[in-house]
């Protein structure tokens, strides 16, 4: 009987999948830590993890660190806000109205995929050096997966919950937010994960290309004053704060989707 | 309080007309060119009587219905509710869906509550009614559940509650048991019965099922197959309050026959069409 729980209790605690991922992520740090070790590259382009997590320490602790994470989460948010209310705005207008989502769907399809990056220029001159063009930055990236989400989304919408909408006499603002939203959850939950994962790259991307503040900026500075286990550090606690974002996003639908299914 | 939520139907009278349809007729532009699915119909509908519309399947008993409802317009003719023309969806008529139509991300008790919540009625008030007319479905003890939840005849039973808590004076259904087996068709028919008579509800049932047709009706409308016409409309002369031992009875065979003489030309006419147009594409 003991021996039947023990092998169930080590069962639940290693699953294989679980196991496999332990695994892979052990070796990655332990070949970080060999090469680290063996001198084969210049000592500080890979410093070792306790140098890395020494910065990370100083780092946690450093009020200069949260200010500028500060900056970032507020220009993500922002981007998010405006991108992904223009582009949830715009998405579903186009699912709605036939005759615009002709005229205009192709336009989402060819320009999504485009590098934004080339707009940073564009941005600078409209929305000044400082948080503004970074705003703009991640809106501009984070539009067009939201905007394609909410399209398709929207015509995906069971005709039939439509016509109990219309049956019932809601107005368009009714319609809206009772029915054609709470429908669409899923898909603009999509478009949302997708949307932030772009917005982190626009966002940061233009920080590190002409900025003064934001996480971008800090880790260029790390960069360029040759402080890598600092580098390391930043670039950990900026892996750990897109994995947060992506799971508030996915916890906001969850509630929704145990209740669904 | 709660007596000013529950519902007051009106003494039912039948005489007046509160439904009448005149002269409708509704085109489809389709890739083989202009097809007419309603034809010059017309009949009416008195105060607290139950109407059933039967036709084979492609008479544009669905067309009807949403014509009815105020969903589709571009038709000629007139629909008149108390003898004012409809022009889009019409406070006194509530639609009954024949797909499953329930909001999966609401409760029962918030669906049953959506009319009364577009309405803007407080949410005391809305859950009151609400429970009241998801007790009447038989559903009592399911209201925090979700659709996922129920079956198949419980949802379309939440989807009748939603409709009653509307309290239109005509309820509209199209084909509500259609997706369901015959045993619980039987017994929700029998539901419906029962709350049409306890509400004196004024109620149009579209149905292809002629034995649904005879156990509900005081009249039923027969439909032709395509264009759709009135063949015939046919008084329903079985005692009422009914129950489902209705379904029993001799009178109730002698109906079932005589609407099926009328309705096998039509329904083997669009079995025909049907198969034809299969034969053609492939």
């Amino acid at each position: 009987m003991t021996d039947a729980s023990l092998i169930t209790s080590s069962r639940r605690l290693l699953s294989p999948v679980a196991a496999l991922r332990i695994g892979i992520v052990a070796a990655v740090l332990g070949t970080w830590e060999i090469v680290a070790a063996s001198g084969l590259l210049f000592r500080d382009v890979v410093p070792s993890l306790p140098a890395i997590g020494k910065a990370l320490g100083q780092l946690l602790i450093d009020p200069v660190y949260y200010a500028n994470l500060g900056v970032t989460v507020g220009e993500l948010l922002g981007a998010l806000a405006v991108g992904g209310g223009l582009g949830l705005a715009v998405g579903m207008v186009l699912g709605a109205n036939a005759y615009l989502g002709k005229a205009f769907e192709e336009f989402l399809y060819y320009l999504g995929p485009t590098p934004k990056i080339i707009f940073f220029p564009v941005m600078l001159l409209w929305f000044g050096v400082d948080t503004g063009s970074k705003v703009a930055m991640g809106a501009l990236s984070c539009f067009f997966p939201i905007a394609v989400s909410a399209l398709s989304g929207m015509r995906q919408v069971d005709g039939v919950l439509i016509r109990v909408g219309r049956s019932f006499r809601a107005s368009t603002w009714q319609m809206v937010t009772k029915i054609y939203l709470p429908a669409m959850r899923h898909p603009i939950v999509n478009g949302l994960r997708l949307g932030l994962g772009v917005a982190i790259i626009g966002t940061l991307l233009a920080e590190t290309k002409m900025s003064n503040q934001g996480l971008g900026f800090l880790i260029i500075q790390t960069y360029t004053t040759f402080n890598m286990p600092r580098m390391y550090a930043l670039l950990i606690t900026l892996f750990l704060l897109a994995i947060g974002l992506n799971a508030l996003i996915a916890w906001f639908s969850g509630g929704g989707a145990a209740r669904k299914s | 309080m709660s007596a000013k939520v529950m519902p007051f139907a009106p003494q039912a009278t039948m005489e007046m007309p509160i439904l009448v349809v005149e002269d409708v007729v509704k085109r489809f532009d389709t890739p083989e060119g202009p097809l007419t699915a309603v034809d010059h119909m017309s009949f009416s509908v008195r105060e607290g009587e139950f109407v059933s519309i039967i036709g084979p399947s492609g008479c544009g008993k669905s067309t009807l219905f949403s014509v009815l409802g105020g969903l589709v317009g571009g038709y000629e003719g007139k629909v008149t509710i108390e003898g004012q023309p409809i022009a889009g969806p019409h406070p006194a008529i509530g639609m009954v869906f024949q797909e499953d139509s329930t909001f999966p991300w609401r409760s029962v008790l918030d669906n049953v509550a959506f009319p009364l919540e577009i309405q803007g009625m407080s949410r005391a008030d809305r859950y009151a009614r609400a429970r009241h007319f998801i007790a009447m479905v038989g559903l009592e003890g399911f209201e925090k559940r979700f659709p996922a939840e129920l079956s198949g005849g419980m949802r379309q039973r939440v989807s009748i509650a939603r409709t009653l808590a509307f309290q239109p004076k005509i309820l509209l259904m199209d084909e509500p048991f259609g997706a369901l087996d015959e045993q619980t068709r039987l017994l929700l028919g029998d539901k419906v019965l029962q709350i049409q008579q306890q509400l004196r509800q004024t109620m149009l049932l579209i149905t292809h099922s002629i034995s649904e047709a005879v156990q509900l009706s005081d009249r039923i409308v027969v439909m032709t197959y395509r264009p759709g016409r009135v063949k015939r409309i046919i008084d329903i002369d079985l005692p009422r309050p009914r129950s489902i031992d209705v379904v029993s009875s001799e009178a109730f065979g002698r109906y079932v026959a005589a609407i099926w003489s009328d309705l096998r030309d039509e329904a083997s006419r669009g079995m025909n069409d049907a198969e034809a147009r299969q034969r053609s594409s492939s």
